[in-house]
């Protein structure tokens, strides 16, 4: 208990030096602002800021990426309430209750329990995160690189059963997405695979390009197809405070967001969305307020809000204790840190204090910094609703490209980029989700390497995956998520649970 | 069991099919080793495999769990689509052959795709995305030769007629406002290494 106090100490001193506090605004300002605009997400976002952030030291890069994952489930929150529309997937669920109180002339009371849902729940996420962190990774510690195989295989599995639409498209994507990582120069013999002698190619496909073309100006082109449909705002926000018993309703709502968000936080494949579908359909059956879910029930509002930014910030456990990303945001903060030169893992912790702590106060600090942006600054976020795709768009567009030559100072970036471009339209149009891919290229290299070392161990015995304790059980979770998946009612279950 | 063609998983299913199997061929090159010691060729045989197993069961799974038909393309899609491909690799086998500045970097390459989605986005139906790919061949193809105000002008003009909204007045205003803001962002804060103005 006093070392974590000591450690925490430790985090803040890092967290409260003058360029993490700016940076940690920056990119809480940053996540607010995409999070209040449709259309561009925290993928893209952090895929386009990614070779920005290599000049800075790799806490301070951290701390920034944080800061938009967390603060676009802020701002996501803003456009769904006033304007129906969500601004994130995560936020997509509160646009049923949240406009409905908007439109009861309660949008000040919506806005103000998204906001202090989210910093309550927040603000108990981070000390999760403070109090598992140690404690996981010395459990990681005794992982075997057989362990570490069917722990990575297990997150493979569930990030595609709770990934949107069919499965089986989900694991040929994880695949399609482990056999671009294998392009490139063979760890262990030095011999190149895959890279019709371009040179370019030895290190690998870029991971910058790769997000960049699926996420960033997939989502361009599939954007400008649809018509836009914003509307002019229309509500008043009024005064942004609750009633007496608007916030004695609200309470209970936020306590059981914040609890399911930080455990499917955790889970690989979950994260701020999923939270949020699964925090309103526990409030709809649960809530004392059930009877009132259609006229703008603020449990509908407060549930939800609470649960996605918990999920966000608890989604960093596997990731900064294991080395594992749970969702595709996660696959970027990988590609950020082995980019630093700074490789995810159990050994983290010891080996980057300043980064896992400082990380961690950054957390609360930026809560702490979203309540204000978000707060009092309303207004400023609705008149950035006003402003068209149509002149957004060139701009995300001349950043990526910018970006992306930037990484190593070269075109071959951007010709990749546009060839992923097309591929990630491609795969929209056949309704294959990108996301999985991201994860599988991220995990695919570590994967390769510690079969190798298991297989080398075990003397060529396959059975070393089950004969170890550890393994197997991540195995047979693997198998019977997979098994539970297939069968046709829990998918239905679960497809009626993400449409909301 | 009727069948029901899920068009969107079938083409899925054989694209992905497709993919394994390219990869096994090239991966030929690579020695497999044992389970022992595995060699370069051994992971990726087992991924394209399991790509394989994976494509053939959604084909076949699609061709009963539908209706779901693709989009609508049209004629005049298709056909743009099929002689921009052409254009792109012919533009490209002519233009290793027009000196050093296209033969010796990628410039070659970058005028195929830029010839080849102008071509495409001739259709209505692949206006925005060969417009917005277009965009940043220009870009590529303009930076390192005639810096980075040459080409960010070029993309932004590009882009911006993919959206047919755009009037002359926006479009400059636009221009100049992400001019300011690249050069500050890029050049002045992060001070990346690249060209400004025109090199002869």
């Amino acid at each position: 208990m006093e070392l974590l106090i000591d450690n925490l100490a430790h985090g803040f001193s890092v967290a409260l030096s003058l360029k993490n506090l700016s940076f940690a605004l920056l990119g809480a300002l940053i996540g607010t602002a995409i999070g209040v605009l449709p259309g561009i997400g925290p993928v893209a976002t952090i895929s386009l800021l990614l070779p920005i952030t290599f000049g800075q030291e790799a806490t301070t890069a951290i701390i920034m990426l944080a800061g938009i994952y967390y603060g676009a489930q802020y701002g996501g929150s803003t456009t769904a309430i006033l304007l129906n529309l969500p601004g994130e997937v995560s936020s997509v669920v509160t646009t049923l209750e949240g406009y409905k109180m908007a439109r009861n002339g309660r949008a000040g009371a919506a806005l103000a329990t998204a906001a202090l849902g989210s910093f309550f729940a927040g603000s108990v996420a981070t000390i999760l995160v403070a109090a598992s962190g140690p404690l996981l990774t010395q459990i990681a510690l005794s992982f075997g690189p057989a362990d570490y195989f069917s722990l990575m295989l297990l997150g493979l599995v569930i990030a595609c059963v709770l990934a949107q639409g069919s499965i089986l498209k989900a694991i040929g994507m994880v695949v399609v997405g482990v056999a671009l990582g294998l392009v490139g120069t063979d760890v262990q013999t030095g011999q190149q695979r895959f890279t019709f002698g371009i040179p370019e190619l030895s290190d690998g496909l870029g991971f910058a390009a790769i997000a960049m073309g699926m996420f960033g100006i997939a989502e361009i082109i599939l954007n400008l197809e649809r018509p836009e449909a914003r509307e002019v705002l229309k509500t008043e926000v009024g005064k942004l405070w609750l009633t007496k018993e608007e916030f004695k309703r609200a309470t209970p709502s936020v306590l059981r967001g914040t609890l399911l968000g930080s455990a499917l936080g955790i889970l690989p494949g979950g994260g701020a969305s999923l939270a949020a579908f699964g925090a309103y359909m526990m409030e709809r059956k649960m809530s004392k307020g059930r009877h009132l879910f259609g006229q703008g029930a603020i449990e509908g509002v407060a549930g939800p809000e609470a649960a996605n930014n918990a999920a966000a910030q608890t989604s960093f456990i596997p990731l900064l204790t294991l080395g594992i990303p749970s969702n595709a945001v996660m696959a970027l903060m990988v590609g950020a840190l082995i980019i630093q030169g700074i490789q995810p893992g159990p050994r983290m912790v010891e080996a980057q204090p300043d980064l896992f702590w400082g990380l961690i106060a950054s957390m609360w600090i930026g809560n702490v910094m979203l309540l204000v942006i978000n707060l009092p600054m309303i207004g400023m976020w609705v008149k950035l609703l006003q402003v068209p795709y149509k002149y957004l768009y060139p701009a995300i567009l001349v950043f990526c490209s910018i970006g992306v030559y930037s990484i190593n100072n070269n075109v071959f970036d951007v010709y990749t980029t546009i060839l992923f471009a097309v591929f990630g339209y491609m795969c929209s149009k056949l309704k294959m989700e990108p996301a999985p891919l991201l994860i599988g290229f991220v995990l695919g290299p570590m994967m390769e390497e510690h079969l190798r070392r298991a297989m080398l161990l075990s003397r060529g015995d396959w059975i070393v995956f089950v004969e170890r304790p550890i393994s197997a059980t991540m195995l047979g979770i693997a198998a019977f998520a997979l098994a539970l998946m297939l069968l046709p009612n829990m998918r239905k279950g679960k497809d009626a649970a993400m449409a909301g | 069991m009727q069948l029901r063609i899920n068009m969107k998983d079938v083409v899925s299913g054989l694209f992905l099919i497709l993919l394994a199997l390219i990869g096994l061929w090239l991966n030929q090159d690579h020695n497999l080793g044992s389970a022992r010691r595995m060699g370069p060729g051994y992971m990726p045989m087992l991924v394209f495999w399991i790509q394989v197993g994976l494509g053939t069961a959604v084909t076949l799974i699609g061709l009963f769990s539908g209706p779901d038909p693709l989009e609508k393309w049209t004629g005049l899609d298709m056909a743009s689509l099929a002689l921009g491909v052409a254009a792109g690799f012919i533009v490209w086998a002519i233009a290793t052959n027009l000196g050093p500045f296209f033969s010796q970097t990628y410039n070659g390459v970058g005028l195929g795709v830029l010839a080849g989605m102008l071509v495409v986005s001739w259709s209505a139906g692949w206006r925005k995305i060969g417009l917005i790919c277009a965009s940043m061949a220009v870009f590529a193809l303009l930076l390192e030769k005639f810096g980075f105000f040459a080409a960010l002008i070029g993309l932004i003009i590009v882009a911006s007629m993919a959206e047919r909204t755009h009037t002359v007045r926006g479009v400059a205003g636009m221009l100049v406002f992400l001019l300011v803001l690249c050069w500050w962002v890029f050049i002045y804060e992060l001070d990346i290494r690249v060209n400004l103005w025109p090199q002869f």
